[in-house]
């Protein structure tokens, strides 16, 4: 298999098992301090933590609307063309798409205010992978198909091609404050320093073959498509030219990047939660409200114009002194004339994908008062909904997760049932439906031994029995060190 | 605790291998993929006025001329193609009897094949001839190793008739539906 094949097979796995934008487990898992980073304004309770470097939290998450792995690569006995015709191209639309997120926790450290206990400040850096690719339908069609055929009048459509995708590490600072009993808020400001970052997102335009008004047939083409990347070429140079040092030259320009070398933005998260009363919770948030201004190292590519041809064309008597015998030529410049493709390097801004969460959590089954933060040195938020009140064992409700994605908000709901046991244990799971699967069923364990904090979160795990037919996985796990007194 | 760490992965990672599966996967049927594309495209298109004809002169060619045409010789295309049809639609509403020829060249100039058509005079209708090439027709190599075409239209009538029908034409039409493989 030559390389091209072999990329986009790696792509397609890498897309089908990795890891996803909804968290959803994590959401509101406030005795995870990463649940933090879903919801600056989640109830915390610890003293301080301090995640350990890389471990604290990695996740991945991908997903992909339409085929799976294994609807294509099953070893089945089935013609594969036959397969990619019936299960891909038959199947899929426009608004099915891959995606996959990965992120990676370089730290994380939170801490209580020495003389505002209500306050508790978070900062650390983690690095986020984001990618995704609509399915490009009619010119997937166009390529396998043809516009000869059962395609002649059928207008291909060249907006199909929609895709975004970006490295970012992000440099973060937090402040989560308890207003009242029952008001917990809190904010964070992002540093976005891009790695590389690009998308092609605004395309218009359509390509149709029809039995023409002169000739045979006729060709008409109308486009406005633009590919903007930054922070691509410089890698891109770096490999072409294979000196001999391109793994260090590599490592070199990754590590300026990821310290504020590159591309730079700015965004925020706001949230909170709020007791409606002593056993019910409604919180939300809002996440990476923010942007990237892309100057450093851009290329974009641009393909913009309009043309009718039907081939070479001569009309007697207007072309009866045309001696010229290099029509094809001709045309083919014609056409690219009306076409023109070039290259600039304009500036543009990114926007990073924004994403709501919100959510309702009734609380129930009361496991004594105080108990799960006993010697809690902060006396902030011990156990439901004030220092003194009970602790609830059990918890149940609802979530709703939305992101903006560039063909519009895609939305994910969930329901969940939490249960604690003491303060060792905690588990969690979720039930989710959105586009990937009405089968999501999620699970999440938080393992509290002494101050050393262990948790792992998993969705979709009935895609487990065979997790190359799964549309959607995802995977979250980290280590902390956590106290709530002196130590 | 280094030690807790390590264990705590291990198992987390025992675990994820033990509960999850997957059904035999053969990435290598990507080699199986047949990408055929049918490509259709106007290729060539003469038309005059009967005018014109006349004052080439009875028994004369009214249009001679050699073009490139490298539509199936660029060496991506001509890898690739596999068969398909060269159709050319012809009428004639002149009253003339007419001849159109179709010389393809190859880079040396040799000509490869030729496509002769007799045209009735006065004959509105459209006429249409389909040329297959491919197994069981022309031979593909022909279109090929075509550079250029050599187009020859011929008045094989008088050089003074005009006919009754209001602006009296010829009009050739010439198209292309092609298969190729892409993968």
């Amino acid at each position: 298999m030559s390389m091209a094949p072999r990329l986009i097979l790696i792509t397609l796995f890498v897309y089908a098992t990795g890891f996803a934008q909804n968290k959803e487990v994590l959401y509101d898992f406030y005795e995870i301090p990463q649940s933090l980073m879903v919801n600056p304004g989640v109830k915390t309770s610890q003293k301080w933590h301090a995640g350990i470097p890389v471990l604290s939290g990695l996740s991945v998450q991908g997903a992909t609307s339409g085929v799976t792995v294994n609807d294509l690569f099953a070893n089945d006995g089935v013609d594969f063309t036959t397969k990619v015709q019936e299960r891909l191209l038959s199947v899929m639309t426009d608004r099915d798409d891959f995606s996959s997120t990965s992120q990676i926790e370089a730290f994380t450290v939170g801490f209580r205010g020495k003389n505002r206990l209500d306050d508790y400040y978070s900062f650390g850096m983690y690095g986020e992978m984001d990618i995704i690719s609509y399915w490009p339908k009619d010119l997937a069609i166009l390529a396998f198909e043809g516009n000869g055929g059962a395609n002649l009048g059928r207008s291909f459509d060249l907006g199909d091609l929609n895709l975004r995708g970006e490295m970012v590490n992000v440099l973060h600072f937090g402040i989560n404050r308890k207003v009242n009993e029952n008001l917990t808020i809190g904010g964070r400001a992002k540093i976005y320093s891009s790695i590389f970052q690009f998308q092609s997102i605004n395309n218009s335009g359509s390509f149709v073959t029809r039995e023409g008004q002169n000739n045979v047939y006729e060709s008409a083409i109308s486009a406005d498509m633009q590919l903007q990347t930054a922070g691509v070429k410089g890698f891109y140079d770096i490999i072409e030219e294979d000196t001999g040092t391109t793994k260090k030259d590599v490592k070199s320009l990754f590590t300026e990047r990821t310290l504020l070398g590159g591309n730079l933005g700015f965004g925020v998260d706001v949230g909170f939660s709020y007791n409606l009363n002593p056993q019910t919770t409604i919180t939300a948030s809002v996440l990476d409200l923010g942007f990237i201004s892309n100057s450093k190292d851009v290329w974009n590519y641009t393909f913009a114009g309009s043309t009718t041809t039907d081939g070479i064309s001569i009309v007697l008597p207007e072309d009866i002194d045309d001696v010229d015998n290099d029509k094809w030529q001709e045309l083919i410049d014609e056409i690219d004339a009306a076409l023109p493709h070039g290259e600039n390097q304009a500036s543009y801004i990114s926007w990073r994908p924004v994403k709501v969460y919100g959510s309702v959590r009734y609380d129930f089954g009361q496991g004594g008062t105080g108990r799960i933060f006993d010697n809690c040195g902060c006396a902030v938020n011990s156990g439901g909904m004030s220092s003194t009140s009970d602790y609830y064992r059990n918890s149940i409700g609802g979530q709703l997760f939305m992101i903006k994605r560039p063909k519009g908000v895609q939305a994910a709901l969930t329901g969940f049932y939490q249960r604690r046991f003491g303060r060792v244990l905690s588990l969690k799971g979720t039930y989710t439906v959105d586009k990937y699967s009405f089968t999501n069923i999620g699970l999440g364990a938080n393992f509290q031994m002494g101050p050393v904090n262990f948790y792992v979160l998993a969705d979709n795990l009935l895609s487990y029995s065979n997790i190359a037919d799964s549309h959607y996985a995802s995977l979250q796990f980290g280590f902390n060190i956590i106290s709530w007194n002196g130590n | 605790m280094r030690k807790l760490l390590y264990s705590t992965l291990w198992i987390t990672g025992l675990l994820c291998c033990t509960i999850s599966c997957m059904e035999e996967q053969d990435f290598d049927q990507f080699d199986d993929l047949r990408v055929t594309p049918t490509l259709s495209s106007g290729i060539f298109y003469l038309e005059s006025d009967e005018e014109t004809i006349n004052l080439a002169g009875p028994l004369g060619s009214f249009y001679f001329q050699e073009v490139t045409f490298e539509a199936f010789n660029e060496q991506y295309v001509a890898e690739r193609l596999i068969e398909g049809t060269m159709t050319y639609q012809i009428q004639n509403t002149t009253s003339k009897r007419l001849r159109i020829v179709i010389e393809f060249l190859n880079e040396d100039g040799r000509v490869l094949d030729v496509e002769r058509f007799d045209i009735e005079a006065n004959s509105p209708d459209i006429v249409e001839y389909p040329v297959f090439y491919g197994a069981g027709g022309k031979n593909i190599n022909i279109l090929s190793s075509t550079k250029s075409l050599r187009v020859i239209a011929d008045n094989l009538s008088v050089g003074s008739s005009v006919s009754a029908n209001p602006d009296a034409r010829i009009i050739f039409r010439s198209g292309a539906e092609f298969l190729f493989q892409l993968q």
